[in-house]
This record gives structure tokens, sequence and C-alpha cells, in this order.
């Protein structure tokens, strides 16, 4: 690992100072952030250890009620202490299966919500500094675009980049229409989820839209009543501990036996958390049913771009978000 | 032998000088003596002689301590048997039994240990392993606290700088309910802290990535992978290893179970699997089999234990929930 400076963040604003520079990361749970510094993915010259600013600030740790309804998930907050709290269980079922979903019992007690939704691909050429990557080094290729691509996305690639997002939570996030607030030296502002992440184009190293220096303070759910009606499922590899091959948030307004509306995002086959906006629309309105589940699955996957070894990705996907749909719709 | 004759010393203390002696053969350059290694810990254990056994034991124990201790650390072993080299034990103070003594790189005494101070259940030649290593480890410790300067608390502030050496950080862990001081490089894991700088070797290194378990403790009373965190953020913190669920000899009843199913073959991963199973008894998982797969999933076992893991765990639950 290389060297580097660590320093101690008490409040925000001791944070935003330090942490300006393109050289420097925030630390939380560490447990991305670390294991790409060991292989030397990130190189930082600097490293701000924030977890002390919930001592001072409880609430950036906390789960809290918002005015509207809705709820805000401080940034500190532990994937575990999150997917465990009786509100988001209770009115967000998707987002609490996400969290329980992901990673193991360990790395949920350390990973933040925060750094969850800026966690990195798990793109195998991007963990390995050997290999050409756009992303890790702009400029040097893609290996991925004709190497071992069974992982990779096929929505929302470029010719620069067809890296996984890997995140479960941010693509239950992705479909409640979340909000990121951020606070950097620029001040306080709220970003809309769906414009949090970028898609690769042809500068696949920017992933999000997070200036120099700021720091992501909370999550804030919408209230949204038919969220209690929601679901996040994943398909992998083995049955637990693996990141999704696809993967379905799913939340429906059901009256009688017609969908009114519906929220739908995919993970696992896309390079940013995917909201299916085409696929809620062909659900609004129709019956739900196995025929209505199965064209708006068509719709979330119009477009998709397979490679040599992801193509089953397109049927997987279509599969997965049918069995959620009647899941939840059961 | 007119060696029997020479007064004892008073037991030398914390800060005295080391009295200088002539290394015996094979501890050192020919010739050379105690004086010469300053610059370097030096750890002297003055050991019992049973018979030939007992001390042939007894270098093998040295032997394989030496092998345990960190490399970095640079400490140089001297085992010295009573019987041969009574004159120079004399001369520390020691008389009859075994002793353990750090000397620090200004050749003075910075630790000792001594068989009055040692728990039963020790090595023939009367000082258990661990507590030897603990002995060598902290003369490391010792040292690198002797050279840490003061530092003020600012906030936001830069505690540690790369390329200087000098500047090392100041870390203070409570592992196990002890207080361990280390001064650590920034890039230093808390299981690399353990293992390497505290010598508490019951959390594994499997994959150091995160994704085995093997690392497996307990920060404030929840599971934690060491491999990913840095120690010097973990200060403040209450750390539990594989090392503190026993109540003395009184093994957990977590540790209990996995002897009674067969939870472990070759018992690499095992302390990462007792930390993981010690922990999901306190967390919100459903009762059968399935859910303890599920809270078990991040510890990976290539001997395949799984069976007896799940059935262990589970013969503690049961007994757990009789007993409320």
């Amino acid at each position: 690992m290389r060297p580097f400076e660590l320093g101690v963040a008490t409040t925000i604003d001791d944070a935003v100072r330090a942490g300006t520079g393109s050289r420097t990361r925030y630390v939380a749970g560490g447990t991305t952030l670390i294991d790409l510094m060991k292989l030397d993915v990130e190189t930082p010259e600097r490293v701000i250890d924030i977890n002390p600013l919930a001592r001072h600030d409880p609430s950036l740790a906390a789960v809290a009620e918002l005015p509207d309804g809705g709820l805000r998930l401080g940034a500190l907050g532990r994937m575990s202490d999150v997917a465990w709290d009786a509100r988001v269980k209770e009115r967000y079922p998707l987002v609490s299966q996400s969290l329980l979903l992901a990673a193991s019992g360990q790395l949920r007690n350390m990973a933040t919500i925060g750094g969850n939704v800026l966690q990195r691909t798990r793109c195998p050429y991007f963990r390995d500094t050997a290999t050409p990557c756009n992303k890790r080094e702009p400029g040097t290729g893609c290996s991925a675009l004709h190497g071992v691509n069974r992982s990779h996305a096929i929505l929302g690639t470029s010719e620069h980049c067809i890296a996984t997002h890997p995140s479960d939570l941010a693509v239950a996030l992705a479909a409640l229409d979340a909000t990121v607030r951020v606070r950097g030296p620029g001040g306080a502002r709220a970003i809309a989820f769906g414009d949090f992440h970028l898609l690769p184009g042809t500068h696949p190293e920017r992933e999000t839209v997070l200036r120099s220096g700021e720091l992501i303070t909370a999550i804030d759910l919408p209230a949204l009543s038919w969220a209690r009606r929601s679901l996040y499922l994943k398909v992998r590899d083995r049955a637990s501990y693996a990141f999704a091959l696809a993967s379905a948030a799913v939340a429906l307004d059901l009256a009688g036996g017609t969908v009114r509306a519906a929220r739908i995002a995919l993970g696992g086959v896309a390079t940013k958390p995917w909201r299916a906006v085409a696929a809620e629309r062909a659900l609004a309105g129709k019956p739900a049913t196995r025929e209505s589940f199965r064209a708006a699955a068509d719709a979330a996957l119009h477009g998709a771009v397979p490679h040599e070894q992801n193509a089953f990705k397109v049927e997987l996907a279509k599969r997965t978000l049918v069995r959620a749909l009647e899941e939840v719709s059961a | 032998m007119s060696s029997l004759s020479d007064p004892v010393a008073p037991l030398l203390a914390i800060g005295d000088e080391a009295p200088d002696f002539t290394l015996p053969d094979g501890t050192g350059p020919e010739g050379a003596r105690l004086r010469d290694l300053r610059g370097e810990p030096v750890v002297i254990a003055f050991h019992g002689d049973g018979g030939d056994e007992r001390h042939e034991a007894s270098v093998r124990a040295c032997d394989e301590i030496a092998a345990e201790l960190p490399q970095r650390q640079h400490v140089r072993l001297l085992s010295l048997s009573l019987e041969t080299h009574g004159a120079i034990a004399r001369r520390y103070g020691v008389a009859g039994d075994w002793a353990v003594f750090v000397v620090d790189e200004q050749g003075r005494i910075s630790r000792r240990h001594l068989a009055a101070d040692a728990a039963p259940g020790s090595f023939a030649w009367g000082c258990s392993r661990r507590e030897f290593i603990a002995a060598a480890v902290g003369a490391a410790v010792a040292l690198t606290l002797a050279r840490a300067a003061a530092r003020a608390e600012p906030l936001a502030r830069i505690v540690a700088a790369p390329e200087d050496t000098g500047s090392l950080m100041h870390v203070t862990l409570d592992v196990d309910g002890k207080t361990v001081a280390l001064e650590l490089d920034p890039r230093v894991t808390l299981l690399d802290a353990l293992r390497d700088y505290a010598g508490i070797t019951g959390p594994k290194k499997g994959c150091d990535h995160g994704q085995c378990g093997a690392c497996t403790v307990h920060v404030d009373g929840r599971r934690v992978l060491s491999c990913l965190t840095f120690a010097a953020m973990q200060q403040g913190k209450r750390i539990t290893t594989v090392e503190g669920l026993a109540t003395g000899d009184t093994l957990h009843p977590v540790q209990r179970a996995f002897i009674e199913h067969d939870g472990f073959q070759c018992g690499y991963c095992t302390s990462g699997q007792l930390m993981s199973a010690v922990a999901m008894l306190d967390e919100p998982w459903g009762p059968t089999d399935d859910d303890v797969r599920e809270a078990m999933s991040g510890n990976i076992c290539r001997c395949g234990a799984y069976p007896g893991i799940v059935a262990a765990i589970q013969q503690v639950r049961a007994t757990r929930s009789a007993g409320r």
C-alpha cells in the first residue's frame, strides 16, 4: 500500500476543509477503499477518517423521521443498523432487503450508507493494475470489452466501459427516487438519486456528480405509502454473499388487480443503478398479471447491449423482474 | 565450581542497566558481548535444566517462539541455561527459577517476567509460549513508545506524514480487556496490528480483502473484519478477539459446541467462525438452519465443516432460548 496521511475529522466543516483535493479520500467503513488501496487501485495521498463525525452529531448515523412522512438515513449509519430498523423494514422493505442481501454480516456492520452508494465496480480489470482500464486509468482502453465479461453490464454501457455498478442498496434507492444530501466547500445541496451516478460515456472515471470535497451527509427516502408493498430480488452465482448477476427493486401501487403505479429499478446488469422508467410506464393501468409483467420486463431490457459472455443476462434480468413483480403482487 | 559461591545480585529492576557478558556460543557472533547488540531489543531467557530432555524442549520452544515473532521487530533471543550460565543469571539477580528479561536498545531492562508471575500450564522451561511472546513484543512496544513524541489534539489534523519515519502514529487499542500501546504506520490494518505488532495471533489472515472472514473480531460487541480497517481508526473502541472469548479456563459455550459438533477440521477459519457465531447470537436472525447459514455466509471454510458449525450454533441457540 502506498504511504498516505491519515487525518481525523470531528466536524463536517473540518472534514470538508481537509477533504478537498483530488488525491484525498474520506474513509468511513473502509470496506471498499482499504480493499482498493491494498490493490493500488486507490492511491490517495491523504485519507480523512470521518467516523468521529457521528460522535459529535449522532444524527449523521441515525434513521430519522422527515416531516413529510419519509425517512432520513444518516450517511454514517451502518448497513446492518438501517437494514434492521423497524421503520425501514415496515415502510421500505426493498431497502431493508437490498441491504441484507448484500455483503456479509461483518461487512454490513462496517460499511455505511454513504459509502455504499459510492462503492466501486467489481470489474476484475478495474481491480487489476496490470491490465488496461479506462475507469482506473483513463485512455488505456477497456479490457472487458473483448475479455472476461460474464459479470458485466448490458445497459448503460459505452465503448469505453461496461463495468457493472455493484451496489444493491443503490438500486432500491433509484426505485424510490431518493435524495442524496451533501455538504461541500460550496455549502449544502440535494441531488436527486437518478442524477447522482453518471453513465460511463467517454469518461468512465467519473462515476458521480460529487465535487471535490463534497461529503454525503444523508439519503432521504421520500414518503411513498405503497412502498410498503415492495421487494428486492437478487440472483447470484451462490445463495449468499455474492454480487448480483441480476436484481430487481420493485414497488407496486395496486388497486384490485390493477397496477396504478410502479417503481422499478434493476441491478447487476447496468453501469449505474438502473431506473426502468419504460417498464413502469408499461405497467401503469395494466392488470397485475404475468403477461403485463413480461411486457414490462421486455420494455426494461429494450436496448440492452450484450457482450460475448453476458448475453444470458438479458433473459435473466427479465425473469428476475417478472418474478419480483409476481412476488410483490401476490 | 567456583561460580556456586558467587553472590546473587539484587534482582534487576525496570530501567537498570543490563550487566554485560560475553554471548555464549551459538547465541551471537563469536566473542561478541551483550553491549555489542545495542540498537536492537534483546530478550534474555534464563531457563532451568531438568535433564537433557527438558533442556532440548526449552531450546525447541525458544526456536519456535523466535520463528513466531514478527520479523519487523528484529528481536534477538538469548536462551541461557541456569546451570551452564548460572554466573550470568546471578548477576541478573536470578538464582534458581527461570526468568525473562527484555533489554532495550539502550541496554537497559525494559521488561522482566519471572517464574513467580507465571500461570500454570507452562512449558518445561517454566514460561508459556504466549507469555514469552508477550514479553518480546512488549519490548518492541516499549521501544516505540519511548520514541513517540507527545502530540497535540487539533481537529482535522494530519497525524502522520508519509516518508517521515519519525512520525509514526501513537495508537492505543483496547484488546481483550488489555490496553495495547503501539507505534504504527497509518497503513497498518487492525489485523496486522493485532498479529504483527501486539502478538495476538488468534485472528487469522486468510484473503486480506474482506472475502473470507478469518480475521473476524468484535468491535464494541459487533463482528467486523479486522483486515479492512486501519488500526488507528479503532482507538477508543472495545476490541475482542477469539483470545478473549473464554473466561479463564472456561470456554465460551460456542467454543464448547464447536468442539462437540466437530465445527472445524484444519482450524484456520475457526477463530473467525467463532467470532461470527458469538456475534450472530445477538443479531435478529430467524430460527432455521438456513437463517444460520445466511448469517454465517461471510465466513468461508475450505474444509467444509459447515454442517458441524450450523449444528453447534443451533445447539447454543436452543440452550439460550430454553434458559430464557
